[in-house]
């Protein structure tokens, strides 16, 4: 147990370590936050203009329901960040294992006394960690802002929300991990990644044009779908054992195939 | 004469508890192809066991399945007494490995990098300073510690290589062709670096090249498209070429006297000759390893012909490796196996 752990360390440190040190990170960090900053910016403005129409109509005896406004801006606004993050997370998840492949590395890995997977968790939780990371300063902003509101928000639905979306990420990843395993190419890597997760994303529009049990599974698997419920409030263990198992499955995949790779003529 | 096919079965007979690796039957199919068939070796400990083949023999896929990389098809490998299949985490303990290309992360410090792999080795922290340092100071990469991996030559990748493969002190290191693309000034560092590693450590050596095994290696094992096609050490291997010994002559002056004298010497396999107007290249072959340099002088001096330059030239590991491994199919090769075995 304490070797797994120190096995499971080892990795994670060079993992963050490896992070920090690539120049395409802060790209891509880069491009994030300011992305993220732009949209923040635009739908803060969109909801207030909303809400002050709806105050003019309030005052003129429409008799429009009062808004929480700082609920209204964080839901949509993880939605979006959510959505940015589709673009970002294949771009992570790339490097993973295809990059191991590339340089021989894994060979090393695969010679050396710690089990594939605690490489594989560890890479999943460095790249999990470098992403909540990103988060950091998006969540910043965001209790800058919304704290401010009267009556005051809880900065524990900031947290909560953000906690959906590390779930999503995590799900994610865990899925890109196991492509980046498949191929030496990370441009495959991110691109493949990319498909499957749009695809499990939409899975929820193929849902509505179907009807009785098969629409009900695409509804269950969609990733957009169970994210939705998650950031609107309403926590259901349903939709965090979906990512939970899309996670687990994603590791459980990687490591069959790292360990299928021993058997294969390179 | 004593053939590696037979000898190392012979060996292993009695207890081979003192043996660091045993392989005994390895096998290796990929679908219908054989890249490795019936392996039989084992290596002493503190031994440098060179294995030498061409190309394409299946040296790769034989050191992949000493490390527990790859799984054999058929067949046992031990390392310090542990399966490579069964037990194969104590295996990884107790091996380094260097593969062909060098299992480097360019972004990393040399330093850096060495932690890592010491960590994942099962090197406790305490023991990683140490031990790192000490991996450096063996591969003359002191002065290269805090540079990034990516900006070294290739020179010194490699010795970074080797130095991944001793960080955590194994018992037994297992190299891949740790030479190719150096240049020859390296290639000497890398292969006194090597040598000065035996005695406290069992190494198996790859290679196709023929001097690095000579000026490294106690014993060779030498295969040919997956079979092992001799295992000995290397005087045992000169001494298995067929003893011809040659002469090199470089004359001037008439042949006629001297050709003349050659035809009534006793014991010769052949004369050739190459002349450029007045200047000759006079080969002489004998069958045994007879010294005839003496009398040779004496004919040249008699004939009188002026004698520029002799050389004697005996059989090389390059002569015995070509005639173990240039039969173009397996047929050839077992027909060259059963001469042998009549031989012996």
């Amino acid at each position: 147990m304490r070797l797994l752990w120190a096995n499971f360390v080892a990795i994670y440190r060079k993992e963050l370590q490896g992070y920090f040190a690539t120049s395409l990170n802060y790209i891509i960090a880069a491009v994030y936050w300011f992305m993220a900053g732009v949209f923040y910016i635009i739908l803060f403005n969109a909801v207030q203009a909303n809400v002050a129409a709806q105050d003019l109509q309030g005052q003129a005896g429409l008799g429009a329901p009062p808004v929480d406004v700082p609920a209204v801006i964080l839901e949509n606004y993880l939605g979006v960040l959510g959505f940015l993050s589709l673009f970002i997370l294949p771009l992570l998840s790339m490097n993973l294992f295809a990059q191991e492949r590339q340089q021989g590395t894994l060979e090393l890995l695969a010679t050396s006394p710690i089990t594939t997977t605690m490489v594989t968790v560890g890479k999943l939780a460095g790249v999990l960690t470098f992403f909540i990371t990103l988060l950091v300063p998006v969540m910043f902003y965001e209790s800058l802002t919304l704290l401010q509101s009267e009556p005051p928000f809880s900065f524990w639905l900031i947290l909560l929300g953000h906690g959906a979306l590390v779930l999503l990420a995590a799900a994610i990843l865990s899925l890109g991990l196991f492509i980046s395993a498949t191929t030496e190419s990370t441009l495959l890597a991110a691109v493949g990644t990319f498909a499957l997760i749009l695809l499990l994303w939409i899975l929820q529009a193929v849902a509505d044009r179907l009807s009785g049990v098969p629409a009900a599974i695409f509804r269950h698997l969609s990733l957009l779908q169970n994210y939705t419920s998650l950031i609107q409030g309403s926590v259901s263990t349903t939709n965090i054992i979906l990512f939970l198992s899309y996670g687990i499955l994603g590791v459980f995949l990687t490591v069959q195939w790292v360990d299928g790779l021993r058997f294969q003529r390179s | 004469m004593t053939y590696g096919i037979i000898e190392p079965i012979s060996r292993l007979s009695g207890q081979n508890n003192n043996f660091m690796i045993t392989v005994e039957h390895l096998t290796k199919r990929y679908g219908s192809t054989l890249a490795v068939n019936d392996l039989n070796f084992s290596v002493d400990a503190g031994e440098i066991l060179g294995f030498l083949g061409p190309n394409g023999a299946g040296k790769t896929t034989t050191m992949r399945m000493l490390t527990g990389y790859m799984p054999p098809s058929e067949g046992t490998a031990k390392i310090a007494g542990f399966d490579v299949l069964e037990d194969s985490l104590a295996v990884r303990q107790r091996i380094g490995y260097l593969p062909e290309t060098p299992p480097l992360y360019r972004e990393m410090t040399v330093q850096g990098y060495l932690h890592f792999v010491a960590s994942i080795k099962g090197v406790s922290a305490g023991d990683r300073p140490r031990r790192v340092d000490w991996a450096i100071e063996r591969c003359g990469l002191t002065e290269r510690r805090h540079q990034l991996i990516r900006k070294l030559s290739k020179g010194f990748r490699q010795r970074v290589g080797i130095a991944q493969a001793i960080v955590h002190d194994p018992p037994v290191i297992i190299l891949d062709e740790p030479t190719v693309g150096l240049d020859p000034k390296q290639i000497i560092e890398v292969r006194n670096l090597i040598k000065s590693l035996a005695g406290d450590h069992t190494i198996i050596l790859s290679t196709h090249i023929l001097p690095e095994v000579s000026m490294t290696c106690n014993r060779v094992v030498i295969i040919q498209k997956g079979r092992v096609v001799a295992t000995d050490t290397i005087d045992q291997l000169l001494n298995r070429s067929d003893n011809r010994t040659q002469y090199e002559l470089k004359l001037s002056g008439n042949l006629q006297a001297l050709q003349a004298a050659l035809a009534q010497f006793p014991d010769l396999a052949g004369v050739q000759t190459q002349s450029d107007g007045d200047n000759h290249l006079v080969t002489v072959t004998t069958n045994g390893d007879t010294d005839i340099g003496p009398e040779l002088t004496a004919l040249v001096v008699q004939a009188g012909l002026r004698l520029y330059e002799m050389n004697r030239r005996r059989a090389t590991l390059e002569d015995v490796f070509l005639q173990l491994t240039t039969s173009e199919d397996t047929a050839e090769d077992e027909v060259f196996a059963s001469e042998t075995a009549a031989d012996s």
